[in-house]
């Protein structure tokens, strides 16, 4: 008589199976979106550097914010995410997973897991690399500590996007390229509907970047940094959860939801 | 007697398409293999997903070893399933997936490499089974299904179409590896539209049309049963007044259709007629040119059935 496979054993076994995945294209775009922007900044700081001209705590402070934050962090959600549960669907090969006897509900995790673990390996070292731009080393754990916990958020929410809507990917894009971006001119509490507020209360405010040209801009609202982490880890267990409820009440077919004889 | 499967009206309908109408049959403990037979669009892969706990019945109900199926691990645990049609992990080795399948089946350590050595072996996949999918052929990624299928010993192994694409010798490879394993105690149910394939693996045909399970018997009792319906036959000769002549003197004889070059004959019963036909042929009674059959497919003896069982 064979043991049913426990939730921990059926994380493992996907992890495991699916990792040659990360090793693919895919995996490596990841890998570039986060790294690629700290090595270009680096190279621009030499050459600033090179020629007397000053790229200090302030300007690697603005490459975190507007580029890993605001930009590679939600393009490696989009790649990484539709490689999770939503990949299987999509290549037809769901219901060989359907069919075994491991827990369901655990499967969207087990798969996400495998693409945070990859998404965070690139995230720690592009932070790492931030030292490199003159970011001082107190500040790098609380960097790294907000990337680490949006991406745990958001690849969360758009594995739940993709499992409830057709067109998950396009409105997760289209909450994390518009709305997010919108915390800037959005008032009080509002705030709190965005990632970019949670990875600003941790990784430091941008009270110093609103100009006197953002004629919309309101109030910077703060959450404290731990709070912050605490919020985006169970927002992003929630997800997980419901991604996982979701997948164990939907019937899925050999065709999807096609008539099939 | 208990059952392996039973239905009870089961139903399944796609919104507003009926996938399945109500449906009740069983399928007995012990090994032995059923054939589901229909042509494309009977609902065979319906009742397959009702069966392997993919999808709940819209009505009805559906209990596999006494329990109802869908996102049941203890019944899921007993089944393997062989889906039709030819996908996939795009970027897995066939090994690597193989093992990932077998843990989620519960199987671990020297357990897990003796199945998959076993499963492998089974399916003729010890060397290409480190293959990329996408390096595979599609009979040896029919094989590999087959034996994801296989891994975890299953009691009861729903194959779904799993001849198609197979070239002749895979073929009778697999129908001989079926027939191991009912001989070995595993309950089989293997959907074809091809009645000669499911004739040549068992003796217990579900007969599906339309969502409608039309009949269930005996090989020999579906033969009879196709063999009700009329077969035309085109029949070439220099004289159709002698064609004719002939036939009208068989109670096979249906309706006839005079032709400028030969006869179009609606006979019943072919396995009788076509014999007398040979006969008359080498003897000389009949001067055929040319002999041709017209609708010999499924699709048209189920055409038949359907308004002979209206």
């Amino acid at each position: 008589m064979i043991a049913l496979p426990t939730p921990a054993r059926t994380i493992s076994a996907l992890v495991r199976g699916y990792f040659p995945r990360v090793l693919q294209i895919r995996g490596w775009v990841c890998a570039l979106l986060v790294v690629l922007p700290v090595l270009l900044s680096f190279v621009l700081a030499s050459i600033l550097r090179m020629q007397q001209l000053s790229f200090g705590s302030q300007e690697a402070l603005i490459v975190f914010h507007k580029v890993l934050a605001q930009l590679a962090l939600p393009i490696l959600v989009l790649v990484a995410a539709p490689a999770g549960i939503r990949e299987d669907m999509e290549q037809r090969t769901l219901p060989l997973v359907l069919s075994r006897p491991a827990p369901t509900w655990i499967l969207p995790f087990g798969k996400g897991l495998l693409w945070y673990g990859w998404g965070a390996l690139w995230i720690v070292i592009a932070v790492g690399g931030m030292a490199g731009l003159g970011t001082e080393m107190a500040s790098l754990p609380f960097m790294a500590a907000a990337l680490l916990a949006a991406f745990w958020a958001e690849l969360s929410f758009m594995t739940f996007l993709s499992l409830v809507f057709k067109r998950g990917t396009l409105w997760g894009a289209l909450y994390l390229l518009i709305w997010d971006p919108l915390v800037r001119i959005m008032p009080g509490n509002l705030q709190r509907l965005t990632f970019i507020h949670y990875i600003e209360s941790i990784a430091g405010s941008r009270g110093s970047s609103v100009g006197t040209s953002q004629l919309l801009a309101q109030e910077q609202i703060t959450t404290p940094w731990y709070l912050a982490i605490l919020v985006l880890f169970l927002f992003g267990v929630l997800c997980w959860a419901a991604s996982g409820w979701k997948l164990q009440q939907t019937p899925i077919g050999l065709a999807g939801a096609e008539a099939e004889g | 007697m208990t059952a392996t499967v039973s239905l009870e009206r089961a139903s399944l309908r796609y919104g507003d398409i009926l996938g399945l109408s109500p449906t009740t049959f069983e399928l007995p403990d012990g090994g032995g293999i059923t054939g589901l037979l229909g042509p494309n669009g009977a609902g065979k892969s319906t009742l397959i997903q009702l069966l392997s706990g993919l999808l709940p019945p819209s009505g009805g109900e559906v209990r596999v070893f006494g329990q109802v199926p869908f996102r049941n691990p203890a019944v899921l645990s007993r089944i393997g399933l062989v889906p039709e049609g030819d996908r996939f992990p795009v970027g897995l080795r066939g090994h690597h997936w193989l093992r990932m399948m077998g843990e989620l089946s519960g199987l671990s350590g020297s357990h897990l490499n003796a199945a998959m050595a076993s499963a492998l072996t089974a399916v003729g996949m010890e060397v290409n089974g480190k293959k990329l999918f996408s390096e595979m052929s599609k009979g040896m990624r029919q094989r590999m299904r087959l034996g994801q299928a296989l891994l975890h010993d299953p009691e009861f192994l729903i194959l779904d179409e799993p001849f198609n694409g197979m070239d002749p010798e895979s073929r009778l490879q697999l129908m001989e590896l079926l027939r191991q394993q009912a001989l070995a105690g595993r309950r089989i149910l293997v959907s074809s539209h091809i009645l000669g394939e499911v004739a040549q693996l068992t003796d217990r045909i579900l007969l599906l049309f339309r969502g409608r399970l039309l009949a269930e018997g005996s090989v020999a009792e579906i033969r009879e049963l196709l063999d009700r319906h009329p077969v035309e036959l085109r029949i070439g000769a220099e004289s159709a007044q002698a064609v004719a002549r002939w036939a009208v003197e068989h109670d096979e004889l249906v309706a006839l259709r005079m032709e400028e070059s030969g006869a179009v004959l609606a006979v019943r019963n072919p396995r009788s007629f076509l014999p007398k036909l040979q006969e008359a042929v080498l003897s000389g009674a009949l001067p055929l040119s040319s002999l041709d059959p017209i609708d010999l497919n499924l699709d048209a003896v189920f055409q038949f059935l359907t308004k002979d069982h209206a």
